[in-house]
């Protein structure tokens, strides 16, 4: 994907430069988060951020931080089941915001006689698969074109972290390393630590490794990564501090 | 009402065995509090507490008015612990919750009954004029702990206050502004901290209790009993709270009361330093507003 | 101790918040939190948009009616920038935590001045917005406020920006206003004895220190004023150095 990077700090309401929104003789404009459209012709920033444009794509959207997760189509989420009702379960995307709800026929295998089988703060890996500002969100944990679930489903055992919307984003990049600056995962993999994760893009890491101790130490150093906004040297002290520690 | 969000299972069953391996998830020992920081407003009688991500903002204030009458002798002392939204978007303010329910009633055990602020001094004519002081504790940010963060923070501002200096002939008492006289502090007889006890069921059959220090929020909802000691440092119990829980071994409560002393020591001579640190600050930042003011002239 | 008029934020820094800001100038000082958009119950819930609910909560006391007051400016002042349409059903909570309003020297009593209480809007209306962007909130337009005194002894008159709590209560009229970035007005309280042309200078002070185009010192609006400082550009600088923060991993 080749964006350009343009370091333009946009502020809610700004006119924008219309020489700074990339255009295109066939493909129409497409807006990302960040901005809205006020007809005829005036886009604007909704939030405070950096503005980007892709112009292979003709997207325009504005990049930020911060702030609760707003379900997304197709975005990869990790949700907590609460309860279940007939024939689907609600799980709870992010506190204190309307629950989602997920089919319990949308698992891998699941059929009338045989349904997954989770109770109240089971963890599960899912996909958004609608979410309008009218209705609640709906969830999946199969893939709708496979019927496999190609990741998704419950998540057992481990741990869940917190971690900001930025984090989650960088770490969902196609390119962590290059896109984001993000090389801590990569590091500690490097470094002979096992382990598996599960990023949701609601703000949260599942961790798991053969020891308690490890999870702990990876889940943290995420944290820290995020939290102290470290560069990628300082990363790689702390992928090497973490293993010499497990 | 949004409801108050609970732990999932594998946050509850990770914990469990990292307590089994004693461990805690933010890697400190089960008996270390996490890093306290007070400062001061720049008034007299603001403390702001923060311990780990737990903050609390207190503020003092006082004005005269009238005793009540079955105890016209004494000032008046109030706490307030509101919870507000900031805190956590379930609470409400018009409906007290249980949590704040309790946290209002450890403070005013610890601090109201146990006479750390002596009501006596605060009258001015018996009967007719007292002072009422008043402590308001803002909790900014919840990350658990909050009996023990909120017990340092209104001592420590307390401590920092200053009330207007008053002189009384007969039935009139005349209060001086800041400016005529310089304020007073008040008169405390003793300062009873709060260390707060967090038990969670043995990992190993038939073993004890697991007891930890300073909780976090996720400590705390997964939590199965806890004890609230108020203690001060010449060991003076004021009050020790178990609201029921499970039940821990008597000799190892009482191993909890010598923890608390030692560390209700440690909190005072803390809370000292900082106050002397603020004082001398003060009294600096006055020095070069009177030169100035002298060079003005 | 003078109370500077410079303004100064911290951003983000309560963790459970989605948002929170606290905003010091004038010797008041206002810590805010932004919760939202969140669930909302049933018997509040409004169809088409988002519900806010703004709380104001003094430094010392529980709010009374001048609370109330205050509460009913910024709520339907933040109906206008919040874009409540985006949530429907749902429910934005803004929390504003007053800690410090400037030296009162009767300490010994509760005395307030009538009308006094409108001296702190500016700073909660700045903590609000603050709040609403490190939260992230869509918003329609960014807000900032100013207050002014006029001190008028019949031939001329004085106006001060950002008046001290004495200059406060000893002018002859006072004005807190707000505009958006595009120099829209939002927010028009005045109290006191003045004339239009008093009012109409004030506005087009205000409108100076709020607006993107005109923020040089030497604009003949700004004779006979003093205290510098245009409020658009520190919300700009504020914002631009937390944006440059977060997204310090973005080439």
């Amino acid at each position: 994907m080749a964006s350009t990077r343009t370091s333009t700090f946009v502020l809610p309401g700004d006119r924008l430069d219309p020489a700074s929104l990339p255009s295109h003789p066939t493909l129409p404009l497409k807006l990302g988060p960040g901005l809205r459209h006020i007809p005829p012709n005036t886009i604007t920033p909704t939030v405070a951020g950096q503005l980007c444009t892709d112009k292979r794509k003709n997207a325009v959207w504005v990049e930020f931080n911060g702030g609760r997760y707003i379900p997304t189509t197709g975005d990869l989420v990790i949700a907590t089941i609460q309860n279940s009702a007939v024939d689907i379960f609600y799980a709870s995307v992010s506190d204190y915001a309307p629950k989602a709800t997920l089919p319990q026929l949308s698992f891998e295998g699941a059929t009338k006689k045989t349904r997954p089988q989770l109770s109240f703060g089971a963890l599960v890996y899912a996909r958004v698969t609608h979410a309008n500002k009218h209705m609640d969100p709906e969830l999946e944990c199969v893939s709708q074109s496979t019927g496999k679930s190609e990741g998704l489903g419950p998540l057992t055992g481990g741990m869940v972290f917190d971690i900001s919307l930025g984090m989650a984003r960088r770490l969902m990049l196609p390119k962590p390393v290059e896109q984001g600056a993000l090389v801590i995962l990569d590091e500690l993999g490097g470094q002979g630590v096992a382990f598996e994760i599960a990023v949701g893009r609601n703000g949260k890491v599942w961790v798991n490794s053969n020891s308690v101790k490890g999870t702990i130490a990876i889940g943290r150093a995420i944290q820290e990564t995020d939290e102290k906004a470290l560069k990628i040297e300082e990363q790689r002290k702390l992928a090497k501090k973490v293993a010499r520690e497990i | 009402m949004p409801r108050e969000v609970e732990p999932s299972v594998n946050e509850r069953q990770f914990f469990e065995k990292a307590l089994a391996e004693n461990l805690r998830l933010d890697g400190r020992a089960f008996d270390q509090f996490r890093d306290l920081e007070l400062s001061f407003g720049d008034e007299f009688g603001v403390a702001d507490v923060r311990l780990g991500k737990t903050r609390i903002h207190t503020n003092i204030s006082a004005e005269v008015t009238t005793p009540y009458p079955d105890k016209p002798f004494d000032g008046l002392f109030t706490i307030t612990t509101e919870l507000s939204p900031m805190t956590s978007p379930h609470y409400e303010t018009s409906r007290p919750s249980d949590p704040e329910i309790l946290l209002s009633r450890i403070l005013e055990k610890n601090l109201r009954r146990s006479q750390a602020l002596d009501t006596e001094s605060l009258c001015l004519i018996a009967g007719h004029k007292v002072w009422s002081v008043r402590a308001d504790v803002h909790i900014l940010s919840h990350d658990g702990n909050l009996i023990d963060a909120s017990c340092i923070s209104v001592l420590a501002a307390l401590q920092h206050f200053r009330k207007p200096d008053t002189s009384s002939e007969g039935e009139n008492v005349t209060v001086y502004t800041l400016e005529e006289r310089d304020p007073v502090p008040l008169s405390l007889l003793h300062f009873p901290y709060c260390v707060t006890f967090s038990f969670y069921p043995s990992t190993v059959e038939e073993g004890e209790t697991v007891i930890l220090l300073d909780s976090t929020l996720l400590e705390e909802q997964l939590r199965e009993g806890s004890a609230t000691i108020g203690i001060n440092k010449d060991g003076e119990l004021c009050q020790i709270a178990k609201l029921g829980g499970i039940s821990v071994d008597a000799v190892a409560f009482l191993g909890c009361v010598q923890v608390a002393l030692a560390r209700v020591k440690e909190i005072s001579t803390f809370v000292i330093k900082r106050l002397a640190e603020d004082a001398k600050k003060r009294d600096k930042g006055d020095l070069m507003a009177e030169l100035r003011a002298e060079n003005d002239r | 101790m003078v109370a500077s008029k410079e303004p100064s934020v911290l951003l983000s820094h309560l963790h459970r918040a989605d948002g929170s800001a606290t905003f010091s100038q004038n010797g008041y000082t206002v810590i805010g939190a932004v919760n939202g958009p969140i669930e909302v119950p049933r018997r509040h819930e409004l169809p088409e948009e988002a519900v806010i609910e703004v709380l104001v909560r003094p430094a010392a006391g529980v709010g009374g009616t001048r609370e109330r007051h205050l509460e009913s400016i910024l709520h339907s002042t933040l109906r206008q920038i919040i874009l409540v349409h985006n949530f429907p059903r749902h429910l934005i909570q803004v929390t504003l935590q007053i800690t410090n309003t400037p030296e009162n020297k009767n300490t010994g009593s509760k005395v307030v001045q009538a009308g006094s209480h409108l001296a702190i809007l500016p700073a909660l209306l700045q903590t609000a917005v603050l709040a609403l962007l490190s939260a992230s909130m869509p918003l329609a337009t960014i807000l900032t406020s100013v207050s002014i005194a006029i001190h008028a002894d019949g031939k001329s008159r004085k106006l001060i920006t950002h008046p001290s709590l004495k200059e406060f209560e000893s002018a002859s009229s006072v004005h807190i206003m707000a505009f958006t970035s595009h120099g829209e007005p939002l927010v028009v309280e005045s109290q006191g004895t003045f004339t239009l042309e008093d009012w109409e200078e004030v506005f087009e002070t205000v409108k100076a220190l709020c607006h993107a185009e005109h923020n040089r010192i030497d604009d003949n609006a700004m004779q006979g004023v003093d205290g510098k400082g245009n409020m658009l550009e520190f919300v700009k600088s504020a914002m631009g150095e937390k944006v440059a923060q977060d997204l310090h991993w973005h080439t």
